[in-house]
C-alpha cells in the first residue's frame, strides 16, 4: 500500500530542512537539531534499506509557483502561491508499506517543530469484486 | 533465437539453475549474481550459436564458473575466505556437482521457495525474493507489477538476500517441526502475489507478466510437491475459482463489476471445476484451514447459476467456522453479509455495531459499503446513501470509489 507523507510548514525564509527555518525550530538549541537530524537520517536509512522508500522531493518557495485556472476560453496562469495559508506544502515522501499501522509508525517520526505532517493513502487503479 | 524465446527458456530454467548453485555453494547472494551473468552470456551466445542441447546444464556450468571466478578474484580478502569456510559445511564440500543429474530437482525448487519465505524476512521481502528467485522474473517486471520504481524493488530483493546471509540461512529443507510454519508462510506469500494480481485492473504490457498467473503456477508446483497439504490445496482452489471470474469482473471501460452483478456466462468453468475438485478432495481429509474454508465459500458462489441462487445458508455456516478458526474483523464483516442474506438485514446490521467502534475498522471503506448494502436491503434508503458516501470517501481504489459514489447518488425507488 502506498502512502504519501506531506510536510506542511511555513519556513521563513523558505529553506530546507524546514525545521531550522520555522519560528518553533529556531527556538531549539543546536544539539536538539543535531539529535533530530540523526534520528531522521536513521529513519531514512531504515526505510531505504527495507525497500519501503519510494521517492521524495523538497519543494521550492511557494512564491515561485505558477497556478493555472481553467475556463472555456482557455487556461489562465497566475503567479503563486496557491493559498495564503499559514502552512504551505514544503515537500513530500512516498512510501510503500505492508500496513496502515506501519505507515503511521513511519509518518509519526516526520513530526517536526513548526509544521504539520499529513499521511494520506495513495489511490490505486485496481479493486476487489467482492 | 528471439528475445521472447530466450525469456521463455530463462524462465523455465532460472530457478532450477539458481537452486542447483545455492545447494552446491550455499551463498544465495553470490549464486544469484552468477546466474544473472550466465543469462547475460546466454543472451550473447545463444542467438548466434543456437540453443544448447541442455540449456540447464549450460547455464549451471557457466554460472558455476562465474561463481568460482568471483571467489578466486576475492581470495586476497582474507575475511571473505573465512566467511566461505565458515559457511561451507563438510558435507557440502562432498555434495555432488551442481550440474550432476539429480532426481531431486523438484525438491530443489520447493527448498528454494521455502528459503525465500524464511521467517527472518519481512513479508514484502519474501514476496519480492520469491518472484525473483522462484518465478524467475526480472526486478523490472516485479517492480512494474507492484507499481513501484525498479530501485525500490531492487532494494527489497538485495536486503532480503543480505538478511538470509546474515542469519546463515541454509539451502536445505527445514526441520520437520518448522516445516508446517514455513509452508504456511509460503502459502501466504503466494496468496499475496495472487491478490495483488487479481485486484489489479491495469493491463499488463507486452513484457509484463500477470501476477495472478504466476501465483497459480507457483502454487500448482507447491501442491505437486505437497499433495497432502490441505491448506495448499485450499489455496490453489481459492485462486482458481477466484481467477475464473477474471473476464467478468471488469467492463470494457475498466470499471469493476461486483460479484452479484457479473455475467456468469463469462466465468471460466474449467478453472471452477478444477478448483471445486481440489477443495472437495481436501476438505474431508485433514485439518480444515482458512484457505480451505475460503475456497469452499468461493466454490458455493461459483456453483450458483444466478446470484439469487446462491446457497447463503451454507456460506453462513462456513463463515461461522472461519470466524471460530481465524477470527478477524474482515471475517465478521463477510459473515454479517451471509447472516443478512439468510436471516434478514437487521441481523446482519446488528453484527456491524461493534465494528463501527473499532478504530482500524471504522476507517475501512468495506465496513461502510456493507452497511450501506444492508441498510438498502432494509429499505432505509437515506441512511444507506450516507453509508455509501462514507465508504466512497474512505476508499483508496479508484474503481471502487467510483462505484460507491454511484451507489451514494442513487435515488430512492419511487
Amino acid at each position: 500500500m502506498k502512502y504519501v507523507i506531506l510536510i506542511h510548514a511555513n519556513p521563513d525564509p523558505w529553506g530546507h530542512p524546514t525545521s531550522i527555518y520555522t519560528a518553533e525550530g529556531r527556538e531549539l538549541p543546536p544539539e536538539q537539531h543535531e539529535e533530530m537530524d540523526r534520528q531522521f537520517e536513521a529513519l531514512l536509512a531504515e526505510i531505504s534499506a527495507s525497500g519501503e522508500f519510494v521517492t521524495a522531493e523538497a519543494l521550492a518557495d511557494p512564491a515561485s509557483a505558477t497556478l493555472y485556472g481553467w475556463s472555456t476560453e482557455g487556461h489562465l496562469a497566475t503567479e503563486g502561491p496557491y493559498a495564503e495559508a499559514k502552512e504551505q506544502l514544503a515537500g513530500f515522501f512516498v512510501i510503500d508499506c505492508d500496513s496502515r499501522q506501519r505507515a503511521e509508525q513511519i509518518a509519526a517520526q516526520f513530526a517536526q517543530p513548526g509544521g504539520v505532517v499529513e499521511l494520506r493513502p495513495v489511490m490505486w487503479p485496481g479493486g476487489d469484486d467482492q | 533465437m528471439t528475445s521472447a524465446g530466450l525469456e521463455q527458456v530463462w524462465r523455465r530454467w532460472a530457478p532450477d539453475v539458481l537452486a542447483a548453485l545455492v545447494r552446491r555453494y550455499g551463498d544465495f547472494d553470490a549464486a544469484e549474481d552468477a546466474v544473472q551473468e550466465a543469462l547475460l552470456a546466454a543472451a550473447r551466445q545463444w542467438p548466434t550459436d543456437g540453443l544448447p542441447d541442455n540449456p540447464r546444464g549450460w547455464l549451471i556450468t557457466v554460472a558455476s564458473r562465474r561463481l568460482v571466478d568471483q571467489w578466486r578474484s576475492e581470495r586476497a580478502r582474507a575475511s571473505r575466505e573465512k566467511l566461505v569456510a565458515r559457511r561451507t559445511r563438510a558435507e557440502q564440500l562432498l555434495a555432488p556437482a551442481a550440474d550432476a543429474a539429480n532426481e531431486d530437482r523438484r525438491d530443489d525448487s520447493l527448498t528454494l521457495l521455502l528459503l525465500c519465505c524464511h521467517p527472518a524476512l519481512t513479508r514484502p521481502s519474501q514476496v519480492a525474493l520469491t518472484l525473483r528467485a522462484v518465478a524467475g522474473l526480472s526486478t523490472g517486471q516485479i517492480a512494474r507489477a507492484f507499481l513501484v520504481p525498479e530501485a525500490t524493488m531492487a532494494q527489497r530483493i538485495s536486503r532480503a538476500k543480505t538478511r538470509l546471509r546474515q542469519v546463515g540461512a541454509r539451502f536445505s529443507v527445514p526441520a520437520a517441526e518448522q516445516l508446517p510454519d514455513r509452508v504456511a508462510a509460503a502459502a501466504h506469500v503466494l496468496y499475496l502475489v495472487f491478490t495483488e494480481g487479481h485486484t489489479s485492473t491495469t493491463g499488463a504490457g507486452l513484457y509484463d507478466v500477470l501476477l495472478a498467473d504466476e501465483a497459480i503456477r507457483l502454487t500448482r508446483q507447491l501442491h505437486q510437491h505437497l499433495p497432502a497439504a490441505g491448506e495448499v490445496s485450499g489455496l490453489l482452489a481459492l485462486m482458481l475459482i477466484t481467477d475464473a471470474r477474471r473476464a467478468a469482473r471488469t467492463r470494457p471501460d475498466g470499471s469493476l463489476v461486483p460479484l452479484a452483478e457479473q455475467d456468469r456466462s463469462l466465468w471460466d468453468q474449467t478453472r471452477i471445476r478444477e478448483g471445486i475438485r481440489l477443495i472437495e478432495r481436501a476438505l474431508p481429509t485433514g485439518p480444515v484451514g482458512p484457505f480451505q474454508l475460503q475456497a469452499a465459500i468461493a466454490a458455493i458462489h461459483a456453483e450458483a447459476a444466478r446470484a439469487e441462487d446462491t446457497d447463503w445458508a451454507q456460506i453462513e455456516t462456513l463463515y461461522r467456522m472461519l470466524r471460530d478458526l481465524a477470527p478477524s474483523s474482515v471475517v465478521t464483516l463477510n459473515h454479517a453479509v451471509a447472516v443478512a442474506m439468510v436471516g434478514g438485514p437487521t441481523a446482519g446490521l446488528d453484527m456491524l455495531g461493534p465494528l463501527l467502534q473499532d478504530r482500524q475498522m471504522r476507517r475501512h471503506h468495506r465496513l461502510h459499503a456493507v452497511r450501506g448494502h444492508l441498510l438498502e436491503m432494509d429499505g432505509r434508503v437515506e441512511e444507506a446513501q450516507a453509508a455509501y458516501a462514507t465508504a466512497a470517501r474512505l476508499a483508496t481504489s479508484i474503481p471502487e470509489q467510483r462505484y460507491l459514489n454511484t451507489k451514494a447518488a442513487q435515488r430512492a425507488p419511487v
